[in-house]
């Protein structure tokens, strides 16, 4: 009953949102409640797993495989941690980037579908109820990317939302191809049969389009030209959502696809995803270096850094899958604060057009200072959180033998720092007549402060990563033991 | 009967994808409207061959079933497919009110005047 707690807050918030409040003043406080509940429930649920192992639940008391299991266990707990985070941190900014009279009134329960969305996909033990999930997300993500959109931004939703129904279309497909290949959907009996397959040539062909699939909803190389376009019509609390949350699901299923549901034989999958990762980081980031508004150098580093983890998830080692799952919990956090930062410029300078942008760093140090740990952290500088994950990530690949992919991945990293500079000396540093810095608009203080405590916990993983890599080796020895994942939802020994 | 399924999904792929990659947004409407009906038929035709088999309301022992579960799945895709398509026909519709165009192409011929 009580995993279900991530699923049926957001929903009853949202349609209590919906149908019932008509103040925006009283929906923000509720709102408010609702997203620092889910949080503390979320993290609640993270110390329950690490001390008494992951649980499972069945809908309807259904046993599998016939009901749908929702399944907690670690890798789904962090990222409902993470997601909850995000969406209290986004929530909060946007109350100070949009006045209360000016809120749309569905903006916050489409958040909420968002996140409901989300945290279904992350717990679900079921195929089609994963496509369900995704669906939930994506119909939220498409109003909330046109509901404050002006009429130029609005053709940019056309892109983004052509992709995603073909590959919603192509993932109903994928659930009809596994329903003919074993005969179910649930993780566990797919993850069952798929090894008693073993070595058929169909299961790499379903692995293949399994892949291309949440390889769109994650964008990867060639399929993400869609992404960096669309997240900077937004307005920035929600780009800050969208960019730290939605392509990580994506990673978080193909995870689950490499680690739990298929065999761990097909290296011509692994090749080709490694190889596919490394042009989504190289071009991911020469796309951010070529882009000359912040938003717009931020929506292309987020596809920079999928190829880091997709790099990682194709090394199909422990070790390697507790990298990417480090990684991407810091990338969440720090991607998510430096939209957010972005969001405080455009307060700050009325724009985030980095030749109109300047002088911050003498009228907000304190910005200033927030900015530049986020941003070292990002490219993977010691001692902060970025670090970490992309130290394991490399150990991993030279532990793997794969030389050149580790070389194009240091290459990627070089070039993020010299993208961020661009944001460093464009908004901060230079000195530009021109420019106001409107501190007179005090909603920048409270918006540093949200960056601020963001700030420190990135600060906190980096600092003191211990216990993150611990958790993230668990999670990643759970996410490959299939044998206990099938024990834990079919109850019997495989 | 696997064939003819089989053919059938290949050809609406094929025409849904072409409807999909041209200009006009009544085609591309289509188009996905199509795909998504495609990807349902793949779904269903993993049933199997109905043939002597009863419905799945028939409560006769001695006929044995056809399966249920992929007419289920089925009924949940083709809800979900409807409310996108309604929301796709709400957005082109929008694109079409503030740029007087149905043509996806000339979409993207201008710049933004606050573009860089």
């Amino acid at each position: 009953m009580q995993a279900t707690f991530p699923l049926i807050v957001p929903f009853l918030t949202a349609i209590f949102g919906v149908l019932v409040i008509r103040s925006s003043a009283r929906r923000r406080m509720i709102f408010t409640a609702s997203a620092g509940a889910q949080l503390a429930y979320a993290v609640w649920m993270l110390t329950n797993v690490s001390a008494n192992g992951p649980t499972v639940m069945f809908l309807g008391g259904w046993s599998a495989p016939f009901g749908i299991a929702i399944v907690v266990d670690h890798i789904a707990a962090i990222m409902v941690v993470l997601t909850a985070l995000t969406a209290l941190a986004c929530i909060l900014f946007g109350f100070l980037e949009v006045s209360v009279r000016n809120e749309h009134p569905l903006r916050l329960p489409l958040v909420q579908f968002l996140v409901l969305g989300i945290n279904l996909s992350v717990m679900t033990g079921d195929l089609f109820n994963l496509f369900v999930a995704f669906e939930v997300m994506l119909l939220s993500s498409y109003a909330l990317l046109t509901l404050e959109a002006d009429d130029w931004d609005v053709r940019q939703a056309f892109p983004y939302l052509a992709i995603n129904l073909f590959a919603s279309a192509l993932l109903v497909a994928v659930c009809g191809f596994a329903y003919g290949l074993f005969g179910t959907l649930n993780f566990a009996q797919i993850a069952q049969r798929a090894q008693e397959m073993g070595g058929d040539p169909l299961l790499v062909a379903f692995g293949m389009f399994a892949m291309i699939v949440f390889g769109i909803k994650a964008g990867l190389f060639p399929l993400y030209y869609w992404l960096p376009n669309a997240y900077p019509i937004m307005p920035i609390a929600l780009a800050a959502l969208f960019g730290g949350m939605l392509t990580k699901v994506g990673i978080y299923v193909l995870l689950r696809l490499f680690g739990t549901l298929l065999p761990h034989d097909m290296d011509y999958l692994y090749t080709t995803l490694a190889w596919l990762s490394a042009g989504t980081m190289f071009f991911g980031v020469l796309g951010a270096a070529s882009r000359t508004y912040i938003r717009g150098i931020l929506s292309f580093h987020i596809l920079s850094q999928v190829g880091f983890m997709m790099l990682a998830i194709s090394l199909m080692t422990p070790y390697a899958f507790a990298a990417a799952i480090l990684y991407m919990g810091h990338n969440i956090i720090v991607k998510s604060s430096l939209f957010l930062v972005g969001g405080a410029t455009m307060v700050l300078n009325r724009t985030d057009r980095l030749d109109r942008t300047g002088n911050l760093w003498e009228r907000t140090p304190v910005l200033g200072v927030t900015f530049l740990l986020l941003a070292l952290s990002l490219s993977g500088i010691p001692p902060l959180s970025g670090f970490w994950g992309k130290y394991m990530i490399v150990v991993a690949g030279f532990t793997a033998g794969e030389y050149v992919l580790v070389a194009i991945a240091i290459i990627t990293g070089l070039l993020t720092l010299f993208s961020m500079l661009k944001i460093w000396l464009g908004a901060f540093w230079q000195k530009n007549e021109a420019t106001p810095v409107r501190t007179d608009d005090r909603a920048w203080v409270p918006m540093t402060g949200i960056i601020a405590v963001m700030t420190v916990i990135s600060l906190v993983i980096g600092l003191f990563p211990e216990y993150f890599i611990q958790l993230c080796m668990t999670a990643a020895h759970e996410l490959l033991d299939k044998e206990s994942y099938i024990q834990l939802v079919l109850g019997t020994a495989p | 009967m696997f064939l003819v399924s089989a053919l059938l999904v290949g050809i609406l792929f094929a025409v849904s994808t072409y409807l999909i990659l041209q200009g006009s947004f009544v085609r591309i409407l289509f188009g996905f409207i199509l795909i998504a009906n495609a990807a349902n038929l793949v779904l269903l035709s993993m049933t199997g061959d109905p043939r002597g088999r009863a419905a799945p309301v028939v409560l006769d022992e001695t006929v044995p079933m056809a399966d249920p579960l992929p007419q289920a799945l089925i009924l949940t895709a083709i809800v979900i497919g409807f409310a996108v398509a309604a929301y796709f026909v709400f957005l082109l519709y929008r694109i079409f009110l503030d740029w007087k165009t149905d043509d996806a192409l000339a979409l993207f011929a201008k710049k933004k005047p606050t573009d860089l």
